[in-house]
């Protein structure tokens, strides 16, 4: 088992004298590569306007991914975001005659916070794998959504309420972007310095050592997967705002991008490691990657197979890293 | 170890659950339990049969295959364009292509120690672009031959359609390889005590990505047939087949730990995966209440393995296993 280093650890023996400003991941270097090449290869990818609809895609991705990084820290992984997010859009225009836009938006968001909440009860509880639960969540929601509408899309009366989460600004800022940013300092406050993140880190690195040590496994893991549901629930009343109708087939892929921005960021699924940083580059550069295959008028198809290679490299990409500080270290000692 | 007797319980709980579910169904529904529906049900489950037998090899060597949808769906495409180049047959060219992407994420899994469902996410989005990429975004790829197609798998042939006999005579090929044959010993000693298939003298990782070609190799299989049921390849067919192939491997008694499986529970996990399906539909419930049903029978399957495990364990005396796995 390699030692896993966990951030705002001051006073561990040898590491006294290496500087506390955090090193940029790895990640950093290839998004900013990805990022040239786009700007120097891609027709139109550098235009102001182009820019901010990445970042704007980007937003959403990144309140998710957010989430996504809790479970995958957890040492587990979410599948059912997608659907979840589907039920809500649809809780929501169903619920809108009668609560108004904010209580509508806000049903939509506490059962996706629900779903989570069951999931991680599932897990923690039950140890049931999280693949099977989520993936049997995943099929309960989109299942209920469909059922919710009769399966077909329907549509919100449009109001100002509405659809301020998708096209509003604060001070220039359009509301998703702001959103993103206060997700990832939320999530940087729990995980770097919040006692709640501190618990996630030993439970995902170890459980047994978790439960050992006495902590309240079952309690952290729900309370883990409800938080991510919380961050999937700002990034569906945003999709829902944006789409302005219930749609059960609302961003069928969320969970696979969001997964591939984990793991392209670095976080390993194995859980117990993981900063917001990495989850920031890893979704940037899956919304650039999508963005390239759309403006260089490749088939969409293309975006699934370069997010398959570009998970499946950056895993392959990980190992070999640590294989060879592992060879290092070998050789210095 | 559990014993042997206590041990051959969890593979009896498929066909518990059938005789359970037929019997509400019956009750729901007087049609259900008329021969007809029993016959076209026996010709309907083989598509589902397959891909979890496929997926049995997966969990028995302690991993996942999410990526057997996709799979089917880029074989099945596939082989209607080959199949439509040279005649029918040419729709076993699925098999290969199966096969393939099976190497693919065995390689990955055995050889370079990718975590089984990070590889087969990553397969699963490749596959699921190429089969779009292939059919010109998503357009379905009519067989010539759809009528020959049509009859080799409806019109029954003492009882089963010919093309249901194949995928029986495939599952029971699966049955010889799994019991009999060296390669599926290993991949269960694989699953009980990776340690052990070393100390042996076999290579852990050629017996994974083995585990990982069988399984897609029959997920390839699946693909030929739900071609030929169709009549067209259909490229974005098969999403959610991953989650029902899991649940009826599963359900079939298949430990999610890895180590045991049996075939013909598997088939009989597949079955009462289509008994519920086809039973709600009878019962004239909504197919969207239908997937609700299926999501529940996943969990559903987790929570009785996750059950027997630990009844089983406290049954044989030994402290029931801690902590969570993958």
């Amino acid at each position: 088992m390699r030692t896993k280093r966990l951030p705002d650890t001051p006073g561990l023996p040898g590491r006294r004298g290496l500087p506390r400003l955090a090193r940029p991941p790895a990640v950093a270097l290839v998004c900013l590569g990805l990022f040239l090449l786009c700007c120097a290869f891609v027709p139109r990818f550098a235009s102001f306007g182009n820019i901010e609809n990445v970042l704007r895609v980007a937003s959403i991705l990144c309140v998710v991914a957010c989430g996504q990084a809790v479970v995958i820290l957890l040492g587990g992984i979410e599948f059912s975001f997608g659907a979840s997010a589907a039920l809500a859009s649809v809780v929501t225009v169903t619920a809108l005659p009668a609560l108004g836009p904010v209580g509508g938006l806000a049903a939509g968001g506490a059962s996706v916070i629900a779903i989570g909440a069951v999931n991680g009860f599932l897990v923690g509880r039950l140890a049931l794998p999280p693949v099977i639960v989520t993936l049997g969540t995943l099929m309960m929601a989109s299942g209920a959504a469909a059922w919710l509408v009769g399966g077909l899309p329907i549509d919100a009366p449009p109001s100002a309420a509405f659809s301020w989460p998708a096209r509003g600004r604060v001070l220039g800022v359009p509301v998703p972007i702001l959103a993103a940013l206060l997700a990832c300092a939320a999530l940087h406050l729990m995980l770097a310095h919040g006692r709640i993140g501190r618990l996630w880190y030993h439970v995902g690195a170890n459980p047994v050592a978790a439960r050992l040590a006495g902590l309240d496994v079952t309690r952290i893991t729900t309370l883990g997967y409800a938080v991510a549901g919380a961050f999937c629930a700002v990034g569906a009343i945003i999709l829902t705002s944006r789409v302005a109708s219930g749609q059960p087939a609302l961003a069928p892929n969320l969970p696979f991008e969001t997964i591939a921005a984990c793991a392209i960021g670095g976080l390993p699924l194995s859980g117990g490691r993981g900063r917001v940083s990495q989850v920031v580059f890893g979704v940037l550069t899956v919304a650039m990657l999508n963005n390239a295959v759309v403006l260089i008028n490749l088939p969409v198809a293309w975006q699934l197979v370069l997010l398959g290679l570009a998970v499946l490299a950056a895993v392959g990409l990980q190992k070999d890293w640590a294989a060879l500080a592992r060879l290092a270290r070998r050789r210095g000692r | 170890m559990t014993p042997r007797s206590t041990g051959r319980a969890r593979f009896l709980v498929a066909p518990a659950a059938i005789v359970l579910a037929a019997g509400l169904f019956g009750l729901a529904s007087p049609g259900f339990l008329s021969l007809d529906n029993g016959l076209s049900m026996a010709g309907q489950i083989w598509i589902l049969a397959l891909l979890a037998v496929g997926q049995m090899f997966a969990i028995a060597a302690r991993g996942f295959d999410i990526s057997v949808g996709a799979v089917a769906a880029l074989s099945g495409t596939l082989g209607a364009m080959a199949a439509n180049a040279v005649g029918l047959p040419g729709l076993l060219v699925a098999v290969p292509v199966g096969l393939a992407c099976g190497t693919v994420n065995g390689w990955l899994i055995g050889r370079a120690r990718f975590q089984p469902i990070v590889a087969t996410l990553g397969t699963l989005l490749a596959v699921k672009g190429l089969a779009l990429l292939v059919s010109d975004d998503g357009q379905v790829v009519p067989l010539e031959e759809a009528a020959r197609a049509a009859g080799l798998s409806f019109d029954a042939v003492a009882g089963l359609p010919p093309l249901g006999w194949a995928a029986l005579a495939a599952v029971g090929l699966a049955h010889v390889v799994l019991r009999h044959m060296l390669v599926g010993r290993r991949i269960l000693m694989l699953g009980s005590n990776p340690e052990a298939v070393a100390l042996v003298g076999a290579v852990p990782w050629r017996i994974e990505m083995s585990a990982y070609q069988l399984c897609g190799a029959f997920a390839g299989l699946a693909g030929a047939l739900m071609t030929a049921r169709a009549g067209a390849g259909l490229p974005t067919e098969g999403a959610g087949m991953e989650l029902q192939s899991i649940a009826a491997a599963v359900i079939g008694g298949t430990m999610l730990a890895g180590g045991r499986a049996n075939v013909w529970a598997v088939l009989a996990g597949a079955t009462f995966v289509q008994v519920v399906l086809t039973g709600l539909n009878l019962s004239g419930v909504s197919p969207f209440i239908a997937q609700i049903a299926v999501g529940a029978v996943i969990i559903a399957s987790g929570l009785m393995d996750a059950g027997l495990r630990s009844f089983l364990t406290r049954l044989s005396r030994l402290s029931p296993p801690k902590g969570t796995f993958r």
